[in-house]
């Protein structure tokens, strides 16, 4: 019996490691196959156009930056999309951190009237895609004014972004220990002395959270800013994209440098945070 | 504490959460429910967005939505969506899950990497990218057919009504693979070892194992990533728009796309309006459909 237990245990292990090849295999197969499209912007982006047009997939020869020259440079327009972006992303993220943890630190730790209607209420942004809202949203921003401006692209995607980061903060801070609220109070501190000294400071891993997804939509996002930005002087990276690949129908070479270009802080993001990236969407994810 | 304290005790408690609560009541209202309860008012009217709300239709635009082949085409994609993802993409992802998110293997990280990279990348790139890989003059279908033919042969799939939308749906598959792998992922660390080694004991066989060991264990990842892939299906619009607007001819036209076209570019907002309605009531009977029947029995 041990020894029959134990041929089919060795023998487990060496399929085990005969099947390990064969996943690292199918693996790397399906990588490539996953990557190839990244691979060809890339190896276009370093091409002439020419070359591009000529065989598109093969590599580069000769090695050529033109394309790159000419969309850092002239006019500078891609640093006014980048700028304009980090603007709307930062702000976006800073309202949407500040404004859920004090709305989740009432609705978690301040028991009061109404709560959970409240609560229940901010939830329900979860429920329905942004689009439902879109046609009056932009007859409230022309309304108010903000129609053009970066703060109306600013507000309508933090609006946006609250349900999701109110719901992870309250779900965070009913966590924290009634003992440490307690003790707080014995020691003379008042509920804003418990949150300043105790809360906020341990609360880092999901305003990190918080701050990727947004982070994350907001450097995405393409439909409000469409809406709402009509000079391209403020448009963002990905109305840039659309806009400048309007231009250049024919100029691929630069079309896939501007997206190389483009793809770069979304990448550098992503390799120094990947495993808190994962961490924050799947939260996010998961407890949606 | 004498009742004075507890008054002034609970006026100060009613400040606080006023003071906390505001910022975030005040912009979620303004913005998102205001909005979404106007498109429900704007939808039974006739209406440019300018002047006064006259011409009451009732349910008119809804009911002249459902005759539109257009809207169809929009609605019937949408349903294809859902009907792809859930039977191709949503298992391909658990099956990269299984391949790579389980037993180390060098590069596995690597490769997880890769698989879930293009999920974070903006769509309109995405959908600019794709345009490129299936030009018609050099792109890879040409390549390929050229090839298999031996001679000249130029495909052009996103300029065909019959195949644009397949096109598309490859490229959605592509973007969102790598999310719902990671979401499996993230699943399996549930599925307790000792559970499938028994099973493997006992003799089971490995799809065996799958089906009746982690599929079970990982019930409530699955029935995330089915409800996040239903109601994200429904909002196509990015790469749908950088990759041909909805065209040729309306055929890869979805709900967003659509209420985009005819509610925002000619102005049309009562119907347009109800465009978004309807997507808001089919994302609401799914919600509830699913809050009651599937979530409800998984805990």
């Amino acid at each position: 019996m041990a020894k029959n237990l134990s041929i089919q245990v060795s023998h487990h292990r060496l399929s085990g490691r005969k099947r390990s090849s064969l996943k690292f295999l199918l693996g790397l197969f399906i990588a490539v196959a996953m990557f190839f499209p990244m691979y060809a912007v890339i190896i276009c982006s370093v091409k002439t156009n020419g070359q591009v047009l000529s065989d598109p997939f093969g590599i580069p020869q000769p090695f050529d930056l033109t394309a790159f020259g000419l969309v850092l440079g002239k006019s500078g327009e891609f640093w006014g999309f980048l700028y304009n972006s980090v603007v709307i992303a930062v702000s976006t993220i800073i309202i949407v951190d500040l404004f859920s943890m004090a709305a989740g630190i009432a609705l978690s730790r301040i028991p009061f009237k109404g709560r959970p209607l409240i609560y229940n209420f901010f939830i329900m942004g979860m429920l329905f895609p942004i689009t439902v809202a879109v046609l009056p949203l932009y007859l409230q921003l022309r309304d108010l004014g903000l129609l053009g401006t970066q703060g109306g692209v600013i507000l309508a995607e933090a609006a946006f972004g609250l349900p999701m980061a109110i719901f992870l903060f309250t779900g965070f801070f009913k966590d924290v220990p009634r003992e440490l609220q307690d003790a707080c109070q014995i020691d003379g501190g008042g509920i804003l002395t418990f949150f300043f000294k105790i809360v906020i400071p341990i609360s880092k891993p999901v305003v990190a959270t918080v701050s990727i997804i947004t982070f994350i939509q907001s450097w995405n996002q393409f439909l409000f800013p469409l809406l709402v930005l009509d000079n391209s002087s403020k448009f963002t990276i990905p109305l840039g994209i659309m806009q400048f690949q309007g231009q250049f129908t024919t100029g691929w070479n630069q079309v896939m440098a501007f997206i190389t270009i483009s793809i770069i802080p979304m990448a550098a993001f992503y390799f120094s945070a990947q495993r808190y990236i994962v961490a924050g969407l799947t939260a996010g994810a998961v407890k949606g | 504490m004498s009742l004075n304290n507890k008054t002034i005790y609970s006026v100060k408690k009613a400040g606080l959460v006023f003071l906390l609560i505001t910022p975030a009541f005040l912009l979620f209202l303004l913005f998102v429910v205001v909005p979404v309860i106007q498109a429900g008012h704007y939808s039974v009217y006739r209406w440019k967005g300018l002047g006064p709300l006259e011409q009451f239709v009732g349910l008119g635009n809804f009911f002249r939505m459902f005759g539109e082949d257009i809207f169809l085409t929009a609605l019937w994609n949408n349903l294809k969506v859902v009907i792809l993802s859930l039977l191709l993409q949503l298992p391909v992802a658990f099956f990269f899950a299984l391949l790579i998110g389980r037993k180390r293997f060098p590069g596995s990280m690597l490769f997880r990497g890769i698989y879930f990279f293009p999920y974070i990348l903006a769509e309109i790139a995405i959908g600019i990218i794709w345009k490129f890989i299936y030009n018609p003059e050099f792109g890879l279908p040409t390549m390929i057919a050229s090839f298999v033919s031996g001679g000249e042969t130029k495909i052009a799939l996103l300029g065909s009504t019959e195949h644009a939308f397949t096109a598309i749906f490859i490229v959605i598959f592509w973007k969102y693979i790598g999310f719902h792998m990671i979401l499996y992922i993230a699943g399996l660390q549930n599925v307790p070892d000792e559970l499938e080694e028994a099973a493997i004991i006992d003799g089971a066989s490995k799809l065996q194992v799958v089906f009746h060991v982690i599929i079970p264990c990982m019930r409530n990842t699955i029935v995330i990533s089915v409800f996040l892939s239903v109601v994200g299906a429904f909002n196509i619009f990015d790469v749908v728009w950088a990759m041909g607007q909805g065209g040729p001819v309306h055929s890869t036209e979805t709900l967003v796309t659509y209420l985009y076209n005819f509610g925002f570019k000619r102005f049309a907002f009562g119907y347009g309006s109800a465009v978004a309605i309807v997507i808001f009531l089919i994302c609401l009977v799914f919600n509830l459909f699913y809050q009651k029947y599937i979530v409800g029995e998984s805990k």
